[in-house]
């Protein structure tokens, strides 16, 4: 490869507090169009921000997980533009004294490790969001998201590689949503990044022409993108048919290809200024320490602890560790019922299958643990057997329903008397006299042919050990 | 200009007219501008809360120039403000309004009326449309001094919806100030008319007093002029006719609209400023203007050490040119300091303190009307 490609990212971390960066509307994701409003967060005259600790609190906590250095004061600034989903017709940001600086990201990947350097992490405010109404051609505003409070994250122009990139964002979201900084839910929004990629070749120091790709949400895509973009800018340098300009452009995901946004966009003059509204904060180390002292277990020391402590296999330990919310689940069922391996398997296998099913990833699950704790339990002891054990999960996902309950009503127990078993396993044999001088005759093969056909016959809901052991006297007295 | 834009008919010793810069619930609020035109609040400013709470009424809403703003160019009507002719024409005990500029400070002297600006940061300006943030000040307008403080002990105090305020529930004015030197800046006393410059000589006979340097006082207006243009280019964007108050009726796309709104919207005073503080605000001119006047405010504030005096004294009127005028009362938005204005001998006089020290201007007053 005669090229190489330089990348340097800004990502978007929705923070996740329960009230807006200025005020205490809900930033409840879902919410009805405009329910989460209030005069301060749509902009209106005489309303003042009051800034929200816990923000504050988050973006320390997005610095010590990326060995940031973290400012003593920080200030807010207005980044002034006008567009109809930004109600004050301008952004308040930090230009001039970020929370963090000079962070860096350890990452992983085939290529072995590497180091990302953040340049800063700033804490903003999001926009609002334009809903198009084709019904009526008009174009409606929804300010659910304004004012909901961001980290922007910028790192130095250090990835080479889409893969580095994706190792980047995995690892950062990682980090973040174990500490509960943000859910990082990029299809949501939660977390999405801007691609700023030259191409220069390989051994040279000038970097080539920029450009910048915006709004990205999907790793797939970006991984698309960035070969595309990179491909392009090969190509332009190469055969000279096109000449690369810095300019702002967009991904289509459909298409696959990048399109230039021409406009006035790059001409925009933000006219950035302090916001005198807003009190500076002041960051001591009391405040820090107690941030850090607070902070979650990351993903890392989970899976550690998953698999020394609780003997998982490294597997196991990697799937449950990949999503905060599934470890989670794994952590608050144990409480319930502390068998680690079990609870593991019924997470990975039963739960994953399930939601797979209902088109929801591993984020998304929600169950009551509890429920869940109690449903492993009674496969466990054999109450019910696994199948029934499967189908009771999903009604606990899809309903919330009280598994014990549900059991008792339709009757889902085991069927522990031996003499019904044993008149089912009669009955069986009285119907395949061929099958039974089959086995007498050492075919073993067709002791599961029987045992099929005795749980059909029991509903599924005796233990096939017991029937096993049954059916094996059953066919010795004949 | 009317008095009021919407009177309510209410008058007596407990009625307060709102500048209609102040926000009522279920009330318009025009701040004498189109681009506020049919816009209702749909809160009340907290110290309109206050009020209400300690048993004052509300006379109307009173005229003003448009936001507030500072006209560079004389007004064919040279009619007083609305909130100083509520005050003056005895319908109201009281009026609250927002002088940035100085006028009414200046127009109270002239119409036989006080006017009280008090600290940054004392009184919530939560429901106040904001003019210029780092400077807008909820001041009275009153006839006695003594009487105005006693307002502002219902109105003062933190707010938690208020951002930019001091961490005091309340404030007492009237306990005992100590001893009193007044600070006489005479370079600036001798740019006054020599009546004036004599009512001052005697008003400071009363007092021990020193005469002090204004340091840097040829750059307060224009440190005021570039600091507020820019607040105010800022804090008038949020008028793009998307969300409320005036909306140009017919526009071909989302620039058209703005374009139209804002032309439509704003008269030439609010023009003029949203256009110099863009300006002073651009990649270019920010390092020449508003980062310069900001290392500016800073020093002028510095320089206010009230170390040998503790009240400065200055004349309310120094020529016709407001833009001169101005940097009589740029000191007190620019520092967040204190003042009173009240009319001495038929001259307009006004007193500066140092941060939550309104109790030495209530008492100089006190001193002088004695």
């Amino acid at each position: 490869m005669k090229y190489e490609t330089i990348i340097g990212l800004e990502v978007h971390v929705e923070l996740a507090t329960k009230s807006k960066l200025f005020c205490p509307c809900s930033t409840e994701f879902g919410s009805d169009i405009n329910e989460n409003v209030c005069p301060i967060c749509s902009g209106m005259p005489g309303t003042s921000p009051m800034i929200n600790k816990k923000a504050v609190e988050l973006g320390i906590a997005a610095g010590l997980l990326t060995n940031s250095a973290i400012a003593r004061r920080i200030a807010f600034d207005k980044k002034n533009y006008f567009y109809p989903d930004l109600p004050s017709g301008y952004q308040v940001t930090q230009l001039f004294s970020p929370i963090c600086k000079n962070g860096w990201v350890e990452i992983e990947t085939d290529a072995g490790k590497r180091r990302i350097n953040l340049t800063q992490i700033h804490i903003e405010e999001d926009a609002g969001k334009l809903i198009h109404d084709d019904w009526t051609d008009t174009t409606l505003v929804d300010f659910n998201r304004a004012s909901v409070p961001l980290i922007e994250i910028v790192t130095n122009p250090d990835f080479r590689s889409g893969e580095e990139v994706v190792a980047f964002l995995e690892k950062l979201r990682s980090l973040l949503s174990f500490a509960g900084v943000s859910d990082c839910k990029m299809q949501e929004g939660s977390m999405r990044c801007d691609i700023n990629l030259s191409v220069r070749e390989k051994g040279t120091e000038k970097l080539g022409t920029r450009t910048e790709i915006k709004n990205m949400n999907s790793l797939k895509a970006i991984t698309a993108a960035i070969a595309y973009e990179s491909r392009r800018h090969i190509e332009a340098l190469e055969t000279g048919d096109e000449v690369l300009v810095q300019e702002t452009r967009r991904w289509d995901d459909s298409i696959g290809e990048t399109f230039s946004m021409r406009g006035k966009e790059d001409a925009t003059d933000y006219r950035f200024c302090p916001d005198p509204d807003i009190m500076p904060v002041f960051i001591g180390d009391e405040w820090i320490d107690s941030v850090r002292d607070n902070l979650p277990e990351t993903a890392q020391a989970k899976f550690i602890r998953l698999t020394e402590e609780l003997d998982l296999s490294e597997y196991d330990s990697e799937i449950i560790t990949r999503s905060k919310n599934l470890s989670d689940i794994f952590d608050e069922t144990l409480k319930h019922f502390e068998n680690p391996k079990e609870v593991a398997n019924w997470v990975i296998v039963e739960l994953l299958a399930i939601a797979k099913g209902d088109n929801k990833n591993e984020d998304d699950v929600r169950i009551d643990c509890r429920k869940f704790a109690k449903l492993i339990e009674l496969v466990e002891n054999k109450t019910i057997n696994r199948n029934v054990g499967k189908q009771v999960l999903s009604l606990v996902l899809e309903d919330d329903i009280d598994p014990v309950q549900y059991i008792e009503e339709n009757k889902l127990g085991m069927i522990s008397d031996t003499s019904l078993i044993n008149e089912i396993i009669k009955k069986v044999l009285w119907e395949n006299p061929k099958a039974v001088e089959e086995y007498r005759g050492g075919s073993k093969k067709v002791q599961g042919f029987f045992i099929g056909q005795i749980m059909r016959k029991l509903g599924g809901k005796a233990n096939p050990q017991m029937i096993t052991s049954l059916l094996r006297d059953a066919l010795k007295e004949d | 200009m009317g008095l009021f834009i919407e009177n309510y008919n209410i008058s007596g010793a407990d009625a307060v007219a709102l500048e209609d810069s102040i926000m009522e619930k279920g009330r318009g609020v025009t701040v004498g501008s189109r681009i506020l035109k049919n816009f209702v609040s749909p809160f009340n400013a907290t110290v309109v809360d206050r009020l209400l709470d300690n048993g004052f009424k509300i006379a109307g809403r009173a005229n003003m120039d448009e936001f507030g703003l500072l006209k560079l160019s004389r007004d064919d009507d040279n009619m007083p403000t609305g909130a100083i002719r509520a005050v003056s024409d005895d319908v109201a005990a009281f009026s609250l309004c927002n002088d940035l500029f100085g006028r009414y400070r200046r127009e109270a002297t002239e119409n036989d009326c006080c006017y009280i600006h008090p600290t940054y940061g004392t009184v919530s300006r939560y429901g106040l449309v904001p003019l210029a943030s780092s400077m807008d000040q909820i001041g009275i307008v009153c006839k006695d001094l003594a009487q105005g403080f006693g307002l502002l002990s219902y109105i003062s105090g933190k707010d938690p919806k208020d951002g930019a305020m001091f961490p005091e529930s309340t404030y007492d004015y009237t306990k005992p100030a100590g001893e009193i030197t007044l600070g006489v800046p005479k370079s600036v006393i001798e740019k006054a008319d020599v009546d004036t410059q004599d009512a001052i000589t005697e008003f400071i006979d009363g007092f021990a007093n020193t005469e002090i340097d204004l340091e840097h006082f040829d750059l307060y207006s224009r440190v005021m002029y570039i600091l507020s243009s820019a607040e105010i280019s800022n804090n008038l964007s949020r008028y793009d006719g998307i969300k409320f108050g005036y909306r140009a009726s017919n526009f071909s796309d989302l620039e058209d609209l703005y374009t139209k709104t804002r032309s439509e919207g704003f008269g030439p005073d609010a023009k003029s400023a949203i256009i110099m503080g863009a300006m002073m605000l651009s990649k270019d001119q920010y390092g020449a203007y508003y980062e310069r006047a900001m290392k500016v405010r800073r020093l002028i504030k510095e320089s206010i050490k009230f170390d040998r005096y503790n009240v400065i004294v200055l004349p309310c009127n120094i020529g016709d040119d407001p833009y001169e005028n101005l940097s009589l009362y740029a000191l007190s938005p620019l520092a967040g300091l204190p003042s009173v204005s009240f009319s001495y001998k038929g001259h307009g006089i006004q007193l500066i303190a140092g941060v939550k020290n309104e109790d030495l201007l209530l008492s100089t007053w006190e001193v002088c009307k004695a």
